[in-house]
């Protein structure tokens, strides 16, 4: 260990820390754009400069590596102007579009302007123009102007994805990012490259002025796109949510996550969603019913069934809590052990791509395993598909996949439950197609909550568990498996329901000419006082 | 009379040094054969003690820079700057189209004193002349004997390549053109690691000027001693200087170290055109810090004492301007020049060098404002030193030099909107308008 | 609210202030008497008086040369407004020199306290607060007023036109 002192704080570091590594780690403030933790040094932004004693020169911290009894300080006026005129020379060229930049808000060129810079503009010449709105690929669009060639999404296709499509064209201020000749930005990590760019000149083409990032909160959680379980933000509004972003987890993604991970916020928004029970029988839909209700009733119909009866399908999209209440309430409750895995995507089940991609779509398969195993079940799917054929297995019921993008099974599968006489299907998701089932036999459909909305524990393809917490509830009426399982064994649980419409207008029947709709969604207002 | 010295030079009249026959003739390979029979690190010795400099602008002891190979690294490389960029120097082409084989000759006792076996010119793009010349010499290397496998039979293998480069200034900077020869963009690298531990595909490799690397084969054939004969005690040897600008005879001339630059101009140079007076000199490449009549008068060409001077010794391109130039007309081209070759990499550098380019234009339009010629300071204050290669460096000298120094011709030029020397304004479309 | 009362004697004869109250009256009478143009009062709704044109009244979205409408759906007039009166929605414009533009931008008139907090966190002078006073409306009338009215309502004649256009400041190396 190497003794150093960083503005006056005395601190011990392991040899070949650089300076700003040893900075961010003691939440020491530096301002930077090109250094990230993820990737290689580029040293070009110069903003991270310090003050070394001996040294008459102002260092970059991202390229000094601290050697024994170091002295180094960043809040010195010669580091305070170099800093400042490090912005200016930032700033001189950029087109300053804050108001139509989606980046404003969360900016590293407006935060360091403001932290470090503040000064009036010298800059009296034309400014240099660049290309706005460059269509790089699929997911992500340039504004060239906007960039301060970093080239920190450039050392990402290099070192981390290996697919090199961007690069640095052309010399001095006339410097472009683009793609290569006949390339485009097209890889499963592209966006990895909005949230490193530092200003706005990569935006997401699937976030792009959808919100002003103020509008947003954030809430960390795991991404359950797949079984590597990366750990993720979420950015959401009343609205709904609108992002998901990666969060460091040294173990898990490092600093990264894949594009469809990015996507699992789509099916979580009130849309793609199953708002309220409904039940179908004598063949007729009985729609927006209370989900607690329908349960409730189905746990009046499984009662009178024989064990040998009642099947339980699950996938491996919920958390280890919500199993192990479910496959108690069956194998205790019900005392049968026809539990059965639904397996999405069997032929890629098991691939991985080197990086964070895993074939294995469900978050939480490990869980789901342990459970199983601790209960000693050993059912087939074979056992399934003939018990529902030979009509052995009359009560069916599913917990199925929050993510239905990727069980490409969907139809067939559903399909093969509707054969058991009664089939009650617990889904988080719109099930068009079965709103359109006109069979003889018996379906409910119980709205289930989504891993955004409930506290748990995902165990990841590495066998590694994560908690993670509740970010928000989008439907409130929606039950988590723990609430279905409880409900379906005819217990009573109290559901928090928060009300859809202000009770007060309800009972004052007076029609209001002003939507609610808009009041609700200027979240900023409220929070103005503490910005 | 102040008279050349020519020590490197002393053959260079004869039109067969070009080839390897006439090169054999006077004198040539000998000293490979000597060198071979002798230990890598004896050279190394020899050289650290010649008190060799490199060349090509910086000034660093060359035996130093060889001594900071790590040991057991292989392979080694060595790499020839024949980039010659900076605007003024014309010194290696003419080393290079005259005696061709007194660099290759330098560069195999050189290689196989720090025990490299491939070595790479890297040739200004637009030498079309020095290409063809060196690429037909190191043939008749091979040819005889003195490049391949087991060289005079001394057991040494060594090739070596012509490396063109494709006109960029910032190639000449020792990582840009190791960044250039990996087949990347030509962009300097940081540093450290520097080039003597990872350059070259991440192996040591040293980079010397060709001028350099052809006084090694001197300093093997005189020994170190006489070699320190010449110049002055921090500055030893000759050196070859490129006399530009407003000057009678201008051309190369070999003179020792220490050489007064006023004998230069006016004896060597045959002192300046028309019987104009002397205003100022930019005594190394463009790059180096402007001085004015007075200060070049006084002034010895040598590291220290130009160094003294506020300036520096650089590649030794000395241009003469006389009293007929607008100083502002000179920085313009100046910033232009930087603004050009600016690689674009660091912000400061990529950023500033447009913003001078801009304001000197503007200043020249007539529409400069009092302000711009303090911002002008500002600006070149804050590039210098806080880049990764010294082009930031080389854009802000100039810039806060030519301010200082002819600050009352920028501020007529402001106020009159016109040059104090011409008496007109700049009439050609400015080329930053162009770029919109 | 307490005051303080002086007793004092002049404080008795009040007659002399009800003469010069009645003084005023007096000289109104007769001014609007024998020289009606000069009346004050208005014969509203016939007559309407013209406020200035800073008067901050109901809102206009101005519009660019071309006569599409200014306003970039920044959103800093929404995120600025106390009321919460202004709803935007933002989009991809097909020309990328505009690059965003709101598809709908709405302002409920009911809500709006006319502060002007809108006009002053415009960075682009798209929103202003006109001299246009009146927001009456039978029962059931649409007091959420879009961009066809707030740009395009008839008496703006087509849109009230910005100062500084975008191609001027593109010009002006901006």
């Amino acid at each position: 260990m190497l003794k150093c002192t960083i503005n006056g704080v005395a601190l011990e570091v392991k040899p070949g820390t650089t300076i700003i590594q040893a900075m961010s780690e003691n939440s020491q403030k530096i301002a930077h754009y090109c250094w990230h933790p993820g990737l290689s040094i580029a040293g070009v932004c110069r903003l991270c400069m310090v003050e070394i004693q001996g040294n008459p020169r102002v260092q970059i911290a991202c390229n000094t590596t601290i050697t024994e009894g170091m002295v180094i300080n960043n809040t010195s006026d010669k580091v305070k102007e170099a800093v400042k005129w490090g912005l200016d020379f930032h700033l001189i060229n950029h087109p300053l579009d804050c108001p139509i930049c989606d980046q404003a808000g969360e900016c590293g060129l407006q935060d360091q302007y403001m932290e470090y810079g503040q000064y009036d503009s010298e800059m009296a010449e034309k400014k240099q123009k660049k290309h706005k709105v460059v269509d790089l690929g699929p997911t992500v669009v340039l504004d060239s102007e906007r960039c301060i060639l970093c080239s920190r999404c450039v050392r990402f296709t290099d070192e981390v994805s290996k697919t090199h499509e961007l690069g640095i064209f052309n010399r001095g201020d006339h410097a472009e990012i683009g793609t290569h000749a006949g390339k485009k930005l097209d890889n499963k990590y592209s966006l990895n490259t909005v949230d490193i760019c530092p200003v706005g000149a990569l935006t997401s083409k699937d976030f792009r002025f959808k919100q002003r990032v103020w509008y947003l909160k954030e809430s960390q959680t795991v991404c359950n796109g797949c079984s590597t379980g990366c750990n993720v933000k979420v950015h959401y509004n009343k609205e709904g949510l609108f992002r998901v972003k990666p969060v460091y987890n040294a173990e898990v993604n490092g600093h990264w996550m894949c594009d469809e991970g990015r996507d699992t916020y789509k099916f979580v928004n009130k849309e793609a969603r199953l708002l309220k029970g409904s039940k179908y029988s004598n063949k007729a839909w009985q729609i927006d019913l209370h989900s607690g209700a329908v349960a409730k009733e189905t746990a009046l119909n499984l009662k009178e069934a024989k064990p040998e009866e009642i099947g339980l399908v699950l996938t491996g999209q919920h958390t280890v809590e919500e199993y192990e209440a479910i496959v108690t309430a069956f194998v205790n409750f019900y005392k049968t052990k026809n539990i059965f895995h639904w397996i999405n995507n069997k032929d890629s089940f098991d691939t991985f791509d080197g990086l964070l991609l895993r074939g294995d779509k469900n978050p939480n398969t490990k869980g789901l395993l342990q459970t199983l195993d601790k209960y000693g079940i050993t059912s087939k799917w074979t056992d399934l598909e003939d018990g529902l054929k030979t009509k052995k297995i009359k009560y069916l019921v599913v917990a199925g996949p929050e993510n239905t993008f990727v069980y490409p099974d969907l139809q067939s599968k559903l399909q093969l439950f509707s054969q058991a006489e009664n089939f009650i299907f617990l889904s988080s998701a719109r099930m068009p197609a079965l709103e359109s089932y006109a069979g003889d036999n018996k379906i409910s459909l119980i709205p289930l909550k989504t891993y955004i909305e409930k506290d748990g524990t995902f165990i990841n393809a590495m066998g590694l568990a994560q908690k993670f917490k509740k970010a928000t509830t989008v439907v409130s009426e929606a039950l988590t498996l723990t609430e279905a399982a409880a409900l379906i064994t005819g217990q009573n649980i109290n559901i928090t329901e928060t009300p859809a419409e202000n009770l007060f207008i309800a009972t004052n029947k007076r029609p209001d000419q002003v939507q609610l709709e808009h009041r609700k969604k200027n979240e900023f207002v409220f929070n103005r006082g503490r910005l | 009379m102040a008279q050349e010295t020519k020590y490197l030079t002393e053959f260079y009249h004869l039109p067969e040094f070009k080839g390897i026959e006439g090169y054999k003739k006077n004198g040539g390979y000998k000293e490979l054969e000597k060198a071979l029979k002798l230990q890598p690190q004896a050279i190394i010795d020899e050289v650290k003690a010649s008190g060799l400099r490199g060349r090509g602008g910086a000034g660093f002891s060359t035996g130093m820079k060889w001594g900071f190979l790590p040991k057991n690294d292989e392979p080694r490389f060595l790499l020839c700057n024949a980039d010659e960029g900076e605007p003024g120097t014309f010194k290696d082409r003419m080393m290079m189209e005259r005696a061709p084989h007194q660099l290759i000759e330098g560069m195999i006792i050189s290689a196989y004193a720090i025990h490299s076996k491939k070595s790479y010119i890297y040739v200004r793009g637009e030498y079309d002349q020095s290409i063809n010349t060196l690429e037909a010499a190191i043939q008749e290397a091979y040819k005889a004997g003195y490049l391949g496998k087991n060289i005079l039979g001394s057991g040494f293998d060594h090739d070596m390549d012509i490396y063109r480069g494709a006109g960029a200034y910032i190639c000449g900077e020792e990582t840009g053109m190791i960044s250039s020869l990996e087949g990347l963009k030509g962009q300097p690298k940081l540093k450290p690691p520097f080039p003597a531990v990872q350059g070259y595909l991440k192996k040591p490799t040293i980079v010397n000027n060709v001028e350099t690397l052809a006084v090694v084969k001197y300093v093997i054939r005189d020994g170190a001693a006489h070699y320190k004969k010449f110049g002055t005690e921090k500055s030893a040897g000759t050196k070859l200087f490129s006399l530009s600008g407003n000057i009678i005879k201008p051309g190369n001339y070999e003179v020792p170290l220490g050489f007064a630059l006023k004998d230069m101009v006016y004896e060597l140079g045959g002192g300046i055109k028309a019987g104009r007076k002397l205003k100022a000199v930019i005594p190394g490449g463009s790059s180096a810090p402007i001085l004015n009549a007075e200060e070049s008068e006084k002034v010895n060409l040598d590291y220290e004492s130009l160094a003294q001077a506020g300036s520096m010794l650089g590649s030794g391109a000395i241009i003469v301007i006389d009293e007929s130039n607008c100083m502002v007309q000179c920085l313009a081209n100046l910033t232009h020049f930087y603004h050009h070759e600016s690689c674009g990499q660091c912000t400061p550098c990529r950023e500033g060098t447009g913003w001078l380019d801009k304001i000197t234009h503007s200043i020249l339009s007539g529409k400069g404002r009092m302000q711009d010629i303090e911002l002008l300071l500002k600006i070149s204050d804050n590039m210098k030193g806080r880049t990764i290669c010294a082009l930031s460096d080389a854009a802000a000298l100039p810039v806060i030099s030519f301010v200082t120094k002819f600050r009352d011709e920028f501020e007529y030029f402001v106020r009159e909107g016109k040059s104090k020397v011409k008496g007109t304004a700049y009439k050609g479309t400015s080329h930053v308008e162009m770029h919109h | 609210m307490s005051v303080m009362k002086q007793k004092q004697d002049s404080n008795s004869w009040y007659f002399l202030d009800v003469l010069t109250g009645l003084r005023i009256t007096m000289k109104h009478l007769l001014t609007n008497l024998f020289n009606r143009k000069k009346m004050i009062t208005l014969n509203y709704p016939e007559e309407k008086y013209e406020y200035s044109p800073r008067f901050k009244g109901n809102h206009v979205l101005t519009v660019k040369k071309d006569g599409s409408i200014r306003c970039t759906a920044c959103m800093l007039c929404a995120t600025n407004c106390p009321a919460e009166c202004i709803t935007i929605k933002a989009s991809e414009h097909p020309d990328a020199q505009v690059e965003k533009y709101p598809i709908s931008y709405e302002i409920d008139i009911l809500r709006c306290v006319f502060c002007g907090f809108c006009e002053e966190a415009c960075p682009v002078d798209a929103v202003r607060l006109g001299p246009e006073w009146q927001t009456p409306g039978l029962n059931g009338a649409n007091f959420i007023y879009d961009i066809n009215h707030l740009a395009y309502r008839s008496n703006l004649k087509g849109g009230v036109q910005s100062i500084l256009d975008d191609q001027d400041r593109h010009k002006a190396g901006i």
